[in-house]
């Protein structure tokens, strides 16, 4: 995990590096006074985070893994300054968020299906692993406060759609509960689960971060994506706590 | 940006470990082991966890005199005995029976750490009193909607895959026609008999690859917790049974299903299903399982149906029990039929529809 996640930074610092060399070196325009102003943004970056419940329920033992998986975000950036320092910014971005995590469940309420057919709705106690990638088109809308040349901070929210949904894992070495902790015991080697079906469609939720100049046009960025409705429907029994699209992009923006 | 990255991703991962809680209290409360005396049992006991009841295959002497069983339970549960329904018996540890039905005269309450859930356990004793059954009397699973047939004594010696289908069946409508082994009017003798007839996989089963289920019926039990992991010794053949078993008579009918199929579903040319019956003898009280039936060494005496073939009207059978050895006084013994509607249905091969029905079974003694 930390082999890729080296990768991925030196990959972007290099970008980074690459794309301020050619910026030109023409001069600052700093004028006494400020005129609004029309910015048009690129935006690429990681998705680091996870589609998690805000607090772990207590059926989850110990988190064996955890890794962030190959989410890129890329997006642009309409923003309207008319004073120096406030502004708006509208976007659209093209999400993908995910993660893949191993963990150890102690009467875990889900439904699983196994190799030779069976599928059960019951308490299952074993190991898990669960890979989400989900690619949502979001639109950020965000109030921009820029302190100075080398700042600028927004916050706002998000509505995002969903247009391609991975949520998929497997359970092994344990047993499950055929229709809850009093039903009868049925060991279970691995078995499967595919969740992706079941999840909702639409995500809406705040959205804020900060980006700091480092070249003439070229920013680095942190923004963090929290979701505020959860990616289940509550009717959905696979899971029994809801769960949140909690992600941090990390990335470049480029004024164009 | 590097270093902060990663202080990121640890910090995540860090702050999940300490979101951690307490683990829950345990919710389960099963009857896990049920030991009696080696002594007194004739066959070995059998927790049928789907029903909360314990099947016990204990001598006449046991019966009477009752057991002491010892018993195990889910870590953290309580047990406690209460009288079963109207029977009543004095306070000691001494399980007794109602030595007509065979019913325990208490049974167990356990009780989950949690508080929350609890089970319920009854146990009886299994006899086989006369080896003959007429299948006149099924019950259907209140759960499942599966049947199975019953002794006049309403105790439960045959058993058969359907449990193992409920479980493929989920999310599908359920009614007894939906499983493989049901009652049928179509009888030879009295009102009912047994049909077995091969289906085709259910929409889960096909993208695991079962593309057919074979009837099957067995005097056993089948061991739900292992129907997945290990599905051919999840089918433990065999009642306890005198040694000195000398015929196997009874009355079928079967009908061949249309096309015969593989493995992968793909229709083989110019091959018919047949049916498979046989009865088993073999020495012990731990039950035989499907990966062991035929090659077991405790086998002493066979009894195969030879012909598999079609049988539009309804047949009888009577075949001599093939001893490799003599039973020996003293010795211990089990016996199994076992019948299928697709003979390599154990191999999820065969014809979807192939129906074998099974009426007036009898096992001649000496």
């Amino acid at each position: 995990m930390n082999i890729k996640l080296t990768a991925l930074c030196t990959g972007m610092l290099f970008t980074a590096l690459q794309l301020s060399a050619q910026e030109n070196t023409t001069a600052k325009t700093t004028t006494g006074t400020f005129k609004p102003v029309l910015e048009h943004r690129i935006l690429a970056g990681f998705n680091f985070g996870a589609t998690a419940p805000t607090s772990l329920p207590n059926t989850i033992r110990k988190i064996n893994s955890y890794a962030p998986g190959f989410c890129p975000s890329l997006g642009y950036e309409l923003a309207y300054r008319p004073t120096q320092k406030w502004g708006a910014a509208i976007g659209v971005k093209l999400d993908y968020k995910g993660m893949t995590v191993k963990d150890e469940v102690l009467y875990f309420p889900t439904i699983i299906n196994t190799e030779d057919g069976g599928t059960f709705t019951g308490n299952f106690s074993g190991k898990n692993k669960t890979t989400v990638r989900n690619a949502y088109v979001s639109i950020p809308l965000s109030a921009t406060f820029t302190p100075n040349e080398q700042w600028r901070f927004h916050l706002g929210g998000y509505a995002a759609w969903l247009f391609s949904s991975n949520f998929y894992g497997n359970v092994s070495d344990g047993y499950i509960r055929n229709g809850g902790s009093t039903g009868e015991k049925v060991n279970i080697t691995t078995a499967t689960f595919d969740f992706g079906k079941d999840m909702r469609t639409f995500d809406i939720g705040l959205q804020g971060g900060a980006e700091r100049k480092v070249g003439k046009k070229l920013s680095v960025m942190g923004d963090l994506s929290w979701g505020l409705r959860p990616v289940f429907p509550s009717s959905f029994k696979g899971m029994d706590f809801p769960m949140y699209n909690i992600y941090l992009t990390l990335g470049v923006s480029y004024k164009i | 940006m590097k270093l902060r990255k990663l202080c990121c991703v640890a910090a995540m991962i860090g702050s999940l470990q300490a979101c951690i809680k307490d683990a829950p209290l345990n919710p389960e409360a099963d009857i896990v082991t049920f030991k009696v005396d080696e002594k007194q049992l004739t066959g070995q006991v059998f927790i049928d966890q789907s029903k909360a009841s314990i099947n016990l295959y204990v001598t006449p002497e046991a019966l009477k005199s009752g057991i002491v069983p010892q018993i195990t339970i889910t870590p953290g549960a309580t047990i406690t005995k209460t009288p079963a329904g109207p029977l009543t018996a004095p306070a000691s540890d001494t399980l007794h029976f109602d030595t007509i039905t065979g019913r325990a005269r208490q049974q167990f309450i356990v009780t989950a750490a949690n508080g929350a859930s609890s089970r319920t356990y009854s146990v009886r004793v299994v006899t086989t009193g006369i080896w003959q059954w007429d299948f006149e009397n099924w019950v259907t699973d209140e759960k499942e909607k599966y049947q199975y047939p019953i002794e006049k004594d309403s105790a439960v010696l045959w058993s058969s895959g359907n449990p193992g289908i409920a479980i493929a069946l989920t999310g599908t409508p359920k009614s007894p026609e939906a499983y493989p082994l049901r009652m049928t009017t179509d009888a030879y003798h009295g009102k009912g008999a047994a049909e077995m007839q091969t289906r085709a996989g259910t929409a889960l089963s096909n993208l695991v690859g079962i593309k057919l289920f074979a009837g099957s019926m067995f005097l056993g039990v089948f061991d739900i917790a292992n129907a997945f992991g290990a599905p051919l010794e999840a089918t433990q053949f065999g009642q306890p049974s005198r040694g000195n078993v000398v015929r196997f008579t009874g009355y079928y009918k079967y009908t061949p299903g249309a096309f015969y199929q593989d493995r992968e579903g793909n229709k083989v040319d110019g091959k018919t299903d047949e049916c498979s019956l046989y009865a088993v003898l073999y020495t012990g009280t731990k039950r035989l399982d499907a990966t062991n039936i035929h090659t077991s060494d405790r086998v002493i005496a066979r009894a195969t149906l030879a012909d598999g073939t079609a049988k539009a009207g309804w047949t009888s059978f009577d075949i001599p029990f093939v001893y490799t050895r003599k039973a020996v006084a003293g010795e211990q013994y089990m016996l199994a039929i076992v019948a299928s509607s697709s003979k390599n249905g154990d191999s999820y091969e065969g014809a979807v529809g192939s129906r074998l029905v099974l009426d007036s079974l009898e096992i001649v003694h000496e």
